[in-house]
């Protein structure tokens, strides 16, 4: 099998790629700033290794297949890619296929990314670095977007290689929009993903993540979100477990009165992993913050959710919550939770709670003794488990596509459930 | 209605218990070294296994590095400025009896109220006294010989019943354990050893007063509780110490082994220096905790921390034999400059284990207050239970109160509940109060007091009443 890989070797691969990458990449003048500024503090971090405290229980094992040290080549656009949105842009490896998107009015699209607070991870940094591309959504002030808009990121390749895919959004005063991020794919590629979102005064973002590439894909993607105006954010993120998944989410609240609603679903099975981190960052006073996210682990699978909450000192009148319940399905899975609270003020209110159980055999007796199958009920109680969280998708197609996808992932016979009695 | 003058006036009330008694000495200069251990082993006529277990535990550690994952931020301490040894003078011809204890050590006692002879009588407390590293008077002892309990200092212990302390020594927290711990292990100096034959009822609750004295000593002891299978033992530590400038160290290990079906149930009131109010002096309390319970067995940890400019403590169970029960009770308080990063863990390994973690944070001034929990449900427990309820409070918008609860499952049938809340002190609750004519500095203690209520039900009597009038002391008027 493949050699350790140490935190140095990381480096050594990513900056090899970045310098390279700079040399030949001349075609997008609009990114060269970014790009060398993000060397520049790439070149300075430090990857994480298995003492790291954010990563202890993620290995970056598996990138010792090398994946870092390819860039996953330029692909055509697959055919049959869904469309949830009434726009629809794609992204394949990291690069616009223009020829396959299209933008309601109001809102302008312009190929460049800028250099962001927050974003400090190393693999953000080499985001930033190594960016062939990079797309940039502007929504004008006071525009109700008219229709949704999917951006679909596609990773293509055959071998272990990487691509690095980037979007930024910025909502102007008074704006609406229903953005719909997907992320899909086809073999053994890593996405290295950033996706950073502003809202301004009054603008309303309705937000969903979806992320279900290929099951030998990886992984390793930031969202950021700014508040930096009285505005509201509902971010919804459904999950599949691939090689390995690590989700960074990162919210700055800014502005009083500005309001965070996150809610999210993950599944890790049949020996998936997914790591999520969240980091709910209140900088200002009389500002919300709620988080709903619902795990399963079964056949061997990893889930792992970090869930901080930051009260910043003198942000009072912040109202703060977290909750996270997980179902661990099967023997040999795994769950980690660890909802953190940081805070330096006393005139707020913050709770959060996390739990751990398995499906209630009461439950599953009941479904039997009525002719419904185990691997069947069990599928039924599963889904009843993030039920609440599926039922409240705003969006009627997203809702659509999320049932039968979910059925699908909490549903698949996998063995494990021949343990039946 | 709350204001910050009032806030102010209770969080600068000085520390009540600071004061120096002067006893001659016999200290080793400072400075860590392989002879520095030698000379401590001979000083106490230690037998050669035993030097040989400190020094592989002091070589082991020269390659440890100083962990900095806990929420709590000081200067680095410098380890070879401390003196590893301070024995009191009168050492040589130990005293027989409590008359013939230094009168000025007893005072101490006295000082801080809870004098030896009264305690003798108040509900048959045995009192293990450490003052500085070695035990000075021990009581009650033929008492407990009669019911085969052994309750003794630890360098006793080593040469009384070897085989025990062999045979238990290091075997829950091991010499390698972490920074502190392996110094620990390395240099300790004295502490407890309780040993609790097979169904044995512990005929009354023991009792280690603990007091740091000799300026620049850190305090290096080690507890070691054994319950033989189907016995009980309820242990009370308390502590405080005298008020001064520079910072101690305090870096003790404490191992419980609660052998099938034995219970051990053990206290601590915490109440050392803290630091003057802007954190100058205090004692670093870097300590490790842990208790190994076998099957059917119980291990419960009770603590009430309001001393201490750094507190670093995981009081911690070990549930390895099936149907094992673990439980954490903790009050901490923090206010000026004081930080605390305590916690526990719960490892649950065996089945149908049952572990319960209830914690209260209070923290008030410019202080820092986090709790750090971990629970862990192994591949192999079935059925395994853990409820955590961990609540702050907050007085005052400069403090800081932190959660980071660890939970990992392993196994399906393993039931795993965390809940956490954050509040200050409602202005109805206190309005309630004044209205009824409670003066705002009374109203705040009985909020607080109720807020800690569940954890101080747990407290053994004596230590219910100590513990309460500690959070007044620290508290009285504190208005949110």
């Amino acid at each position: 099998m493949s050699a350790l890989l140490s935190p140095e070797d990381l480096k050594r691969q990513a900056l090899a790629n970045v310098q390279d990458a700079t040399e030949s990449n001349a075609e997008n003048p609009a990114l060269t700033a970014l790009r060398d500024s993000s060397l520049a503090a790439l070149k300075a971090a430090v990857f994480p290794g298995r003492k790291t405290e954010q990563w202890k229980y993620t290995s970056l094992q598996p990138l010792a297949d090398g994946h870092l040290n390819r860039r996953a080549a330029a692909a055509a656009t697959p055919a049959d890619l869904p469309e949830l949105g009434d726009y629809r842009l794609v992204l394949v490896n990291g690069r616009l296929d223009e020829s396959s998107s299209a933008l309601p009015d109001g809102v302008t699209l312009k190929r460049e990314a800028s250099r962001l607070e927050g974003l400090t991870t190393p693999f953000a940094l080499y985001n930033g670095a190594a960016l062939d591309d990079a797309i940039t959504l502007e929504v004008a002030a006071n525009t109700d977007v008219a229709g949704t808009v999917q951006v679909i990121h596609y990773a293509d390749g055959d071998q272990p290689a990487h691509c690095n895919t980037r979007l930024e959004v910025v909502l102007g005063t008074g704006s609406r929009m229903t953005l719909i991020e997907q992320y899909l794919g086809r073999g053994p590629v890593l996405t290295n993903a950033v996706t950073a979102i502003e809202t301004r005064d009054n603008a309303h973002l309705s937000h969903y993540r979806l992320q279900s590439e290929a099951r030998d894909s990886l992984h390793i993607g930031t969202l950021l979100l700014r508040q930096s105006g009285v505005s509201r954010i509902d971010s919804y993120q459904l999950m599949a477990g691939n090689r390995l998944r690590r989700n960074d989410v990162r919210a700055f609240i800014d502005k009083s009165g500005a309001e965070l609603n996150m809610n999210g679903i993950f599944v890790a099975r049949d020996r998936t992993h997914i790591d999520n981190q969240l980091c709910v960052e209140h900088r200002v006073p009389d500002c919300t913050s709620n988080q709903v996210y619902r795990g399963l682990a079964g056949e061997k699978g990893k889930a792992i959710l970090n869930g901080r909450i930051h009260i910043h000192p003198g942000a009072s009148g912040t109202l703060a919550e977290l909750s996270n319940k997980n179902l661990l399905l099967n023997p040999g899975a795994e769950i980690y939770t660890k909802p953190e609270l940081e805070i330096y003020n006393d005139d707020v209110k913050c709770a959060h709670g996390a739990t751990v159980g398995q499906l209630d055999a009461g439950q599953q007796f009941y479904l039997q003794a009525r002719g419904v199958p185990l691997a069947e009920a069990k599928r039924m109680l599963s889904l009843g488990f993030v039920n609440e969280l599926v039922m409240g998708l705003p969006d009627q197609t997203v809702a659509d596509w999320a049932q039968p996808w979910l059925a699908g992932e909490l549903g698949q016979s996998r063995g494990a459930d021949e343990e039946a009695a | 209605m709350s204001t910050q003058a009032e806030l102010d006036k209770v969080i600068s009330s000085e520390y009540e218990a600071g004061f120096t008694t002067l006893v001659e000495s016999d200290t080793l200069p400072p400075g860590l070294n392989e002879d520095v251990i030698r000379v401590i082993s001979a000083k106490k006529g230690e037998p050669e296994w035993l030097l040989e277990w400190r020094l592989d535990a002091y070589r082991n550690w020269l390659e440890m590095a100083e962990p900095n994952w806990a929420h709590v931020t000081y200067p680095p301490v410098d380890l070879n400025a401390i003196s590893y040894y301070s024995a009191p003078k009168s050492m040589e011809d130990r005293p027989q009896s409590l008359d013939e204890v230094d009168p000025e050590l007893l005072d101490t006692y006295k000082k801080l109220g809870i004098p030896l002879h009264e305690q003798e009588m108040l509900a048959g407390v045995a009192v293990d006294a450490v003052f500085d590293s070695v035990s000075v008077g021990t009581t009650f002892k033929a008492k407990l010989a009669e019911a085969g309990v052994i309750f003794c200092s630890i360098s006793e212990a080593v040469h009384e019943h070897p085989e025990l302390v062999k045979k238990y020594l290091g075997s829950v927290v091991p010499k390698g354990d972490n920074f502190f711990a392996g110094l620990n292990s390395a240099v300790f100096t004295d502490g407890s050893f309780v040993y609790i034959p097979k169904g044995v009822r512990c005929p009354m609750e023991l009792s280690t007063y603990f007091r740091i004295n000799e300026a620049n000593t850190g305090q290096f002891e080690r507890t070691l509780i054994v319950a033989d299978e189907g016995s009980y033992v309820s242990y009370l530590e308390g502590c405080t110490a005298p008020q001064r400038d520079e910072n101690q160290l305090h870096a003790a290990v404490v191992e419980l082994v609660a052998l099938p079906g034995a219970e051990i149930k053990y206290s601590t009131v915490q109440n050392w220096y803290p630091g003057d109010k802007d954190g100058k002096g205090g004692i670093y309390n870097f300590v490790t905790k842990r208790g190994v319970a076998h099957d059917n067995a119980k291990i419960s940890w009770t603590q009430v921390e309001t001393g201490s400019a750094i507190t670093w403590k995981y009081p911690s169970v070990v549930l390895r034999g099936d149907n094992s029960v673990g439980e954490f009770y903790s009050v901490a308080l923090t206010r000026h400059a004081q930080q605390a990063d305590t916690g526990t863990k719960m490892i649950h390994l065996g089945k149908n284990t049952r572990s319960t973690i209830v914690s209260k944070g209070i923290s008030a001034g410019k202080s820092s207050n986090a709790y750090r929990g971990l629970v862990r449900m192994g591949p192999r427990a079935e059925n395994a239970r853990n409820f955590t309820q961990c609540d702050s409070l907050l007085l005052g918008d400069t403090c800081g109160a932190h959660t980071f609860p660890y939970i990992e499952s392993k196994h399906p049938s393993a039931t795993i509940e965390h809940e956490a809340t954050t509040s200050k002190v409602s202005d109805d609750q206190l309005f309630l109060c004044r209205q009824r004519g409670i003066d705002p500095e009374k109203a705040i203690s009985m909020i607080v007091n109720g807020f800690c209520k569940e954890v101080f039900k747990e407290l053994p009597m004596e230590f219910a009443v100590e513990a309460g009038k500690l959070l007044e002391v620290s508290l009285e008027g504190a208005v949110g």
